[in-house]
């Protein structure tokens, strides 16, 4: 719509050159698209993806298996990363534990964003008491030590995959719940949302079909940051030991290979170098969905 | 005519917490102080004032979309509609619709401008999505959009398109009344005057009944039919057009017309200038007295201790002023 200020007002009627709807998401698709860093990010992510999916059929090795001596180095007797102290395929390792640590970095997000919104957005919307109560709710559970606080909710519940998930998404949903309230305070005090107000929206609708479908696109960009930082904080939890052992991960190579790490580094920085790409691609592509979805920074 | 909108000691009041946080003692700030006012089938009530005066309050209030406490009566066609329950809120929705001041943030940039428009229909009525469209294609029509426009989202159009989707989405469900909120005041001045004559045009040809908020004479004197001034939440003023603009009786309506700029020589010179100087007085602290007291040019020492009420002084004349007061 640029031609609108060469344009005289009195014309602003005659008929222009046919303008294509274009939707906010294609468009936010149109500014990622140029984004070189992340258009990077999603490729590295979705050769993870891929790798995760297909790799066990297209490599069919077993993660737990002795197949070699132990700590061949990488690229030796056919052992493409060589193998870890108990003499197990490392290539192998990774590949299996691609799936699980992206699957409990995703359902994590999952879990913080249901959280995160739905305090968020009640706190939000209707003010007063319930923002109070819900805000300091959500103020203990920020003063709690993260770490510490997961690694007792695992210590006690046992150390299965949905425990360790639940207890990576009960101490970081503050952040995204802070950000849907700060959204909701902004945009219900928007024209367009007292306009569906006298169109005859209820609550339910204003807050779900209104406002969250605005309030978007920062909490896209904080679950998407949050998908990394959950595979750090199961990295995290693997490495003190407190994870599933029959369930590989690459926190749990780094844990397992850990008092090896002065003879034979390779077991240790392997899996640490997929922990980074991966936490890396998935940053990039949610700084360039930041990017793309923030309409302050469009056509500059 | 009959009236058909009939307002009632009208008051808003906000209220605001003292420094001594969730325990501290509320105090109230009132926008609108007992507003009274009707307005004929088929007119045009304009309700001007400066900043802060609490016109916006009261129309949003009229609509039950203000968030203060609102309290005395607002008829329409006789029936309150205060105490409505949200159930019966709807049918008084389809009657009251609100065209909103500015058309940059009162469209949701997620949805296509026939959603938009659509939205009332939606939520209002019972009407099936075939009638639904034909509606949606004749408001286009009528509000001067072309049909193949239906599918972009705001962003894509100007502001002056914009209000008219606006407009095209107030008068979906054929209401009686339009709450218009300063409807031109942020577009320019060529674009105003299109959609000002619009807004004439669709008043003939649906029979609508406008309800005017503006703070812009030169609009006022275009468009109404009556007049209200509104000051610090009180109506100092309320006369048809003709009256007030030929004879503003009370001081504040006289320096707001003395203010409005003039092309015309012979007039500018003819009318001096008249200057209020000073700050409105602190909207949580009213003096006693009339609320004008402070800066008026003509105030006399009665004036800040007896708050003076809104009596006609002439047909169709009603002025809030101790000065005007006959005996």
């Amino acid at each position: 719509m640029s031609d609108q200020a060469t344009q005289a007002p009195v014309k602003a009627q005659s008929p222009q050159a046919p303008v294509k709807a274009q939707s906010p998401l294609s468009e936010a698709w149109d500014m990622f698209k140029h984004n070189h860093a992340a258009m990077l990010g999603l490729v590295l992510l979705v050769i993870i993806i891929l790798g995760a999916v297909f790799g066990p059929y297209l490599y069919p090795g077993e993660p737990f298996e002795m197949v070699w001596a132990p700590f061949t180095p990488p690229g030796t007797d056919g052992y493409l990363l060589g193998t870890d102290y108990l003499g197990r395929d490392l290539l192998a390792q990774i590949i299996h534990g691609s799936r699980v640590t992206l699957i409990i970095g995703l359902s994590a997000a999952i879990v913080t964003v249901v959280i995160g919104v739905t305090i968020g957005a009640l706190a939000g919307f209707y003010r007063g008491m319930v923002e109070e109560a819900l805000m300091r709710f959500t103020e203990f559970f920020q003063v709690l030590p993260t770490l510490l606080f997961s690694m007792v909710i695992v210590a006690l519940f046992g150390a299965s995959l949905p425990m360790i998930t639940l207890a990576i998404g009960i101490v970081s949903w503050t952040a995204v719940a802070r950000i849907t309230r700060s959204e909701f305070l902004r945009i219900r005090e928007l024209e367009y949302v007292m306009a569906s107000r006298a169109s005859g929206a209820s609550n339910a609708k204003l807050m779900f079909k209104v406002i969250l479908p605005n309030a978007l696109p920062p909490i896209i960009v904080q679950s998407a940051l949050m998908v990394g930082s959950a595979i750090l904080f199961e990295a995290g939890l693997s490495f003190l030991g407190l994870t599933d052992p029959n369930v590989i991960s690459w926190g749990q190579i780094i844990g397992s290979n850990r008092q090896y790490i002065l003879e034979s580094s390779f077991t240790v920085t392997i899996p640490g170098l997929a922990i980074f790409i991966t936490v890396l691609a998935i940053s990039l592509v949610g700084d360039g969905l930041n990017d793309a979805l923030n309409p302050k920074l469009r056509k500059r | 005519m009959s009236e058909l909108l009939e307002i009632e000691n009208l008051s808003v009041r906000f209220p605001l917490r003292k420094s001594g946080g969730a325990f501290g003692a509320k105090t109230y700030l009132t926008a609108v102080d007992s507003v009274n006012f009707t307005v004929k089938k088929g007119e045009t009530l304009a309700i001007v004032g400066e900043s802060g005066s609490g016109k916006t309050t009261a129309a949003l209030a009229i609509a039950r979309l203000a968030a203060g406490e609102t309290t005395g009566e607002v008829r329409l066609e006789g029936k309150d509609i205060l105490p409505l329950s949200q159930d019966d809120l709807k049918a008084m929705r389809r009657k009251v619709q609100v065209i909103f001041q500015d058309p940059y943030s009162s469209l949701n940039p997620r949805q296509r401008a026939e959603d938009i428009v659509r939205e009332p229909l939606d939520s209002l009525t019972d009407k099936t999505s075939a009638e639904k469209d034909v509606i949606v294609d004749e408001l286009f029509a009528a509000v001067g959009l072309r049909p193949e426009q239906k599918r972009l989202f705001p962003h894509q159009f100007s502001g002056g398109q914009r209000q008219r989707i606006g407009i095209a989405r107030a008068l979906s469900t054929r209401p009686e009344v339009i709450i218009c909120d300063e409807p031109v005041s942020a577009l320019d001045v060529a674009v105003q005057a299109q959609i000002l004559n619009l807004l004439r045009r669709l008043q003939a040809d649906f029979g609508l009944t406008y309800l005017f908020i503006s703070h812009d004479l030169g609009v006022v004197q275009h468009m109404c039919d009556s007049v209200a001034v509104m000051y610090m939440g009180k109506i100092v003023e309320h006369a048809d057009r003709i009256s007030l603009f030929a004879n503003p009786s009370h001081p504040y309506t006289a320096a707001l017309l003395s203010a409005v700029p003039s092309v015309d020589a012979r007039r500018r010179e003819e009318t001096k200038r008249i200057l209020i100087p000073g700050d409105p007085p602190d909207p949580l602290n009213m003096p006693p007295g009339c609320r004008f007291a402070s800066r008026c040019p003509v105030a006399e020492a009665r004036c800040s201790q007896i708050e003076p009420e809104l009596k006609p002084v002439a047909d169709g004349q009603s002025v809030a002023c101790l000065l005007r007061e006959k005996g």
